[in-house]
């Protein structure tokens, strides 16, 4: 392994590499055998499908050269149990990614699970031209979630629909057509949603329409560290001196998920919603990854900056996997929409509405919002102390189970550790963990496991990633 | 009702793939010029729903009011509370049997709850529901390659979304970017979607809100009913070419269109129009891109896809609807050469492909197969079109009865040389085929045509029980 990494680097980033010679304690560490998962007592079924090489071959020839997939040797997962996946051999895997922060329960929780299962034997489909109570019941729960006069609910198929929608309600709510959102964002992938999006990996160079891409509140990056009045002064700017004077949104999310985990500067969305409002603009936060009790310390994102917005967008977690999204704004706002018509054929069908009022339920009734501030903060705590051993560890972030770890290969610098962020990352998988990977640079663990995640998993996760960079 | 042995009849153009079917069926002429039937029976149906206790509908209105969108709207003055489903039939909170003739927006293709559609549902649920393509899972490439199978020529590489919308804003994309021009040309009356880029190929303008959608030209429609040059789809053609050549820089992206409008009142593409126009576009670098939303997966009966029935083969065909029946999932088919330009960023659908959704197509493929459901589209569909050409030639107020398979359309006017749109008549028809137990759809940009999109698994006996209700609702109003 050591021979295959210097191999890869660069004879200039060898000179820095060499300052990573682990301490002490870590060599002492270095030594023991790899961590052990913990106990889960479950078998998953005898698989019979066809092979990893298989599937590989098949995603070649029929899902086209774009389709992205992690690991030089993809992991092939059939069968999924709460925190854990299942390989086609049987092995099981520690998930600390949940499918893109998104299997909020835990796999094939059994809660969600009969739900979607009742609800699919008994109707599936029929649009919201007739009545149906799932949906309703599922509206009032979620509106019931929020704060403010936040309570009309839009239900759409994905992240990227409700951010769609949240724009075109900005948009005609002001009279203004000018969007801000931040660099690093992500926000979707159709075509209005790409021009919110500001990551130029996911930007495909197409007409973006009215979207300015502010300064990135980043503390660890950000030319104003944890400044937020600094960061805010930049919007102020840009009202100023690039736009018409009036805006239509400002978008955000409060903890940027594929922009590598990065929360944004403290105070800062208080600063910015006050600048956008006195200008006539709505202010837009994308829950898509932080919502339902994730962040430990609060439900949702936005309240860890002390802010209502006007509008909110969701999905992700919001379904345990379901394809739902959602977007939930004023009265006022959401009355724009009575302009013209509207339909989205699949949005809050039965199936899909009573798997999210499960979801809603579930992670209430087993208190998952304290649970993973508790085992979040265990977690973050375990990695602020890995952070000390290990010189390659730039930045530890986050709150509750969305935690970010940066590595780098000159602290002072920041330099990206690209080559040993892939390294580590296939040796948490060897290891048994899975866990995400962003930011621009590709260097930034995402760590945002299902929220039945336990501590004895976060010491997994943590002691894995000890031996892995020790074995550097 | 009698039946007599029909003659079996070559029902196809010769170049049809269909095998023929030899059935009998009472002969649709009998039905014409005789009185309205005074009693109607549902086809009888061996099931009773377990009695309902949730919510009222005055409960749930109450909701849709406080917690849902104020654009939320619902068919019918008094709305139909609709809690049960099972194969073509609905059934409302007291149990009422609904024949549903709608198909939730032609979208359940193989019956409500479709017993093998939701053991697949159910069985990939239980074993793993998401993880996303960043891992390998064979359900998506099983569904991926059973749907390429479906397409001809180099149709070969699948992209999987979670609805129509982010198919066309995807195919779009693909267009753009493949030929490096943004202009896209699409039909006046076309409905595509309601995100930024498909709001403005949707063309009408009750869909399409006050904000700037860029890059798309309308074309006049060849609509063969309403159209300024009747059913001389060439003449139609060459508006497409007059867009190209005074309208844009002589280069275009693509062509968008559906080969028989949904939302815009079941409208099927006059002939001659397509094979015309794809030479005009390809003429100018552009690709064209079928939205197979509503037309797909045997639907038209004498076709899988509607584009075979213009004999046209697509560049990019988009999916969604009957995809799934039901289960939230559209899709991208394209060549690989196409394909190639999303390698120039990254793509990426949280949900899209997910092992729940591509099992459940895959269920529906093989439904669709097993059951025949596309002959039977076909055979039932040339029935029920029969008897609604019958009552046409009854009533003055049906202008129009057009369509293909199940996927028909009965426009109503007041004034046959006139063509004055029957707004009123429309709704109060709907209405009462409801009251008779008949579920039917609305479209059509003045809101006068009922749409037929049943589920594929309609009956003859089911298409009688649609037209006798709508020939004794016509005959009291």
């Amino acid at each position: 392994m050591q021979r295959q990494l210097k191999k890869s680097i660069s004879i200039a980033k060898r000179a820095c590499f060499s300052s990573l010679r682990p301490s002490a304690a870590a060599a002492a560490a270095a030594e023991n055998a790899p961590p052990q998962l913990p106990p889960f007592n479950y078998q998953p079924r005898p698989y019979n499908g066809p092979s990893a090489d298989e599937v590989l071959a098949k995603r070649k020839r029929f899902l086209g050269p774009s389709i992205l997939h992690f690991y030089q040797k993809p992991v092939n997962i059939v069968e999924g149990k709460m925190q854990y996946l299942f390989d086609e051999s049987g092995r099981r895997y520690l998930d600390a990614f949940a499918g893109i922060v998104t299997v909020s329960c835990g796999h094939c929780h059994p809660e969600v699970l009969n739900a979607i299962i009742e609800q699919s034997k008994l109707l599936q489909h029929t649009t919201t031209i007739y009545l149906n109570h799932a949906m309703t019941d599922y509206a009032e729960a979620l509106a019931s979630k929020m704060p403010g006069n936040l309570k009309v609910v839009y239900f759409v198929n994905s992240g990227t629909e409700a951010n769609e929608l949240a724009t075109l309600m900005a948009r005609l709510y002001t009279g203004n057509l000018g969007m801000i959102s931040l660099r690093n964002a992500y926000h979707g992938g159709s075509s209005g949603t790409l021009g919110l999006t500001a990551v130029s990996t996911w930007k495909y160079p197409v007409p973006e329409g009215n979207v300015h891409h502010i300064m990135n509140p980043d503390p660890y990056r950000g030319a104003f560290g944890a400044d937020a009045q600094r960061y805010a002064k930049e919007v102020q700017d840009h009202i100023e001196y690039g736009s018409s004077g009036k805006v239509g949104g400002f978008i955000a999310e409060t903890v940027q998920g594929v922009g590598g985990a990065i929360e944004l500067a403290p105070g800062y969305l208080k600063l910015v919603y006050d600048i956008i409002r006195k200008v006539g603009g709505v202010c837009i936060a994308d829950e898509v990854q932080t919502g339902f009790g994730r962040m430990g310390s609060h439900y949702w994102g936005f309240e860890t900056q002390g802010v209502i917005p006007d509008i909110v967008t969701m999905a992700k977690g919001i379904g345990n996997g379901l394809p739902l999204g959602a977007v939930v704004t004023t009265p006022e706002i959401a009355s724009v929409m009575a302009q013209k018509t509207q339909l989205n054929t699949f949005g809050g069908n039965p199936v899909c509405s009573a798997g999210g009022l499960a979801v809603l339920r579930v992670l209430d009734k087993e208190k998952r919002q304290a649970h993973c501030a508790n085992v979040g903060s265990h977690l973050l705590d375990r990695l602020r102390s890995l952070m000390e051993r290990h010189d390659i560890i730039g930045d530890v972030r986050g709150r509750g189970l969305m935690v970010g770890v940066e590595l780098v290969t000159d602290r002072k610098e920041k330099t990206p550790a690209k080559d040993e962020t892939l390294v580590v990352f296939e040796k948490l998988k060897d290891l048994g963990v899975l866990v995400g990977k962003g930011g621009l640079h590709g260097n930034v663990f995402r760590i945002k496991p299902p929220m039945c995640f336990t501590k004895d998993d976060a010491d997994f996760v943590v002691d894995a990633l000890d031996y892995a960079l020790s074995k550097l | 009702m009698s039946v007599s042995l029909a003659k079996t009849r070559r029902l196809l153009p010769p170049r049809s793939q269909l095998l023929l079917w030899r059935r009998t069926f009472s002969r649709p002429a009998l039905h014409a010029g005789r009185d309205p039937p005074s009693s109607l029976h549902l086809p009888p149906f061996d099931y009773s729903p377990p009695p309902y206790a949730g919510p009222t509908a005055e409960d749930i209105l109450a909701k849709r009011r406080e917690y849902l969108s104020p654009s939320i709207y619902h068919s019918y003055k008094s709305p139909v509370h609709i809690v049960e489903g099972k194969k073509q039939y609905l059934f409302d909170e007291k149990g009422r049997r609904y024949v549903d003739a709608f198909g939730g927006i032609a979208t359940v293709c193989c019956g409500h709850c479709h017993p093998d559609v939701v053991e697949a549902i159910v069985n990939q649920t239980k074993k793993l529901q998401h993880s996303t393509v960043l891992y390998l899972n064979h359900a998506i490439t099983d569904f991926a390659e059973a749907l390429a199978n479906k397409l001809p020529g180099n149709l070969k590489v699948v992209f999987f979304t979670n609805s129509g919308t982010e198919a066309n804003e995807l195919a779009m994309l693909m267009a753009r970017m493949y030929t490096g021009c943004h202009d896209i040309i699409s039909l006046r009356n076309a409905y595509h979607g309601n995100a930024s880029g498909t709001m403005g190929a949707t063309a009408q303008s009750v869909w399409k809100f006050n904000t700037v959608q860029s890059g798309v030209h309308h074309a006049v429609n060849p609509d063969p009913y309403r159209g300024i040059f009747g059913s001389d789809g060439e003449k139609y053609a060459r508006d497409v070419q007059d867009i190209i050549n005074f309208g844009t820089s002589g280069n275009v992206a693509a062509f968008i269109c559906e080969p028989i409008q949904g939302v815009g009142g079941i409208i099927e593409l006059a002939p001659g129009y397509l094979p015309a126009v794809y030479n005009t576009i390809k003429k100018a670098g552009g690709l064209f891109i079928s939205d197979e939303v509503q037309a797909g997966f045997g639907r038209t009966g004498s076709h899988f896809w509607g584009f075979e029935t213009q004999n046209v083969v697509p560049d990019i065909v988009t999916m969604a609807k009957s995809i799934g029946n039901g289960t939230p999932l559209g899709a991208v088919v394209t060549t690989p050469e196409i394909a190639e330009v999303l390698t120039r960023r990254s793509y990426f659908n949280t949900f899209a492909g997910n092992p729940v959704c591509t099992a459940a197509g895959l269920a529906v493929l093989k439904v669709i197969e097993k059951e025949h459901l596309q002959q039977n589209a076909h055979m039932v569909g040339f029935y029920l079109k029969e008897r609604l050409t019958a009552l046409k030639d009854k009533y003055e107020l049906i202008g129009d009865v057009r369509g293909r398979g199940m996927m028909l359309g009965v426009e109503l006017v007041t004034d046959r040389e006139l063509k004055t749109p029957a707004k009123d008549e429309t709704l109060n028809l709907m209405d009462q085929m409801k009251e008779l137990g008949v579920l039917v759809g609305k479209g059509g940009y003045y809101g006068n045509v009922l749409r037929i999109t049943p589920p594929l698994c309609f009956t003859k006996e089911d298409a009688d029980f649609v037209a006798d209700a709508m020939d004794l609702s016509l005959s009291g109003m």
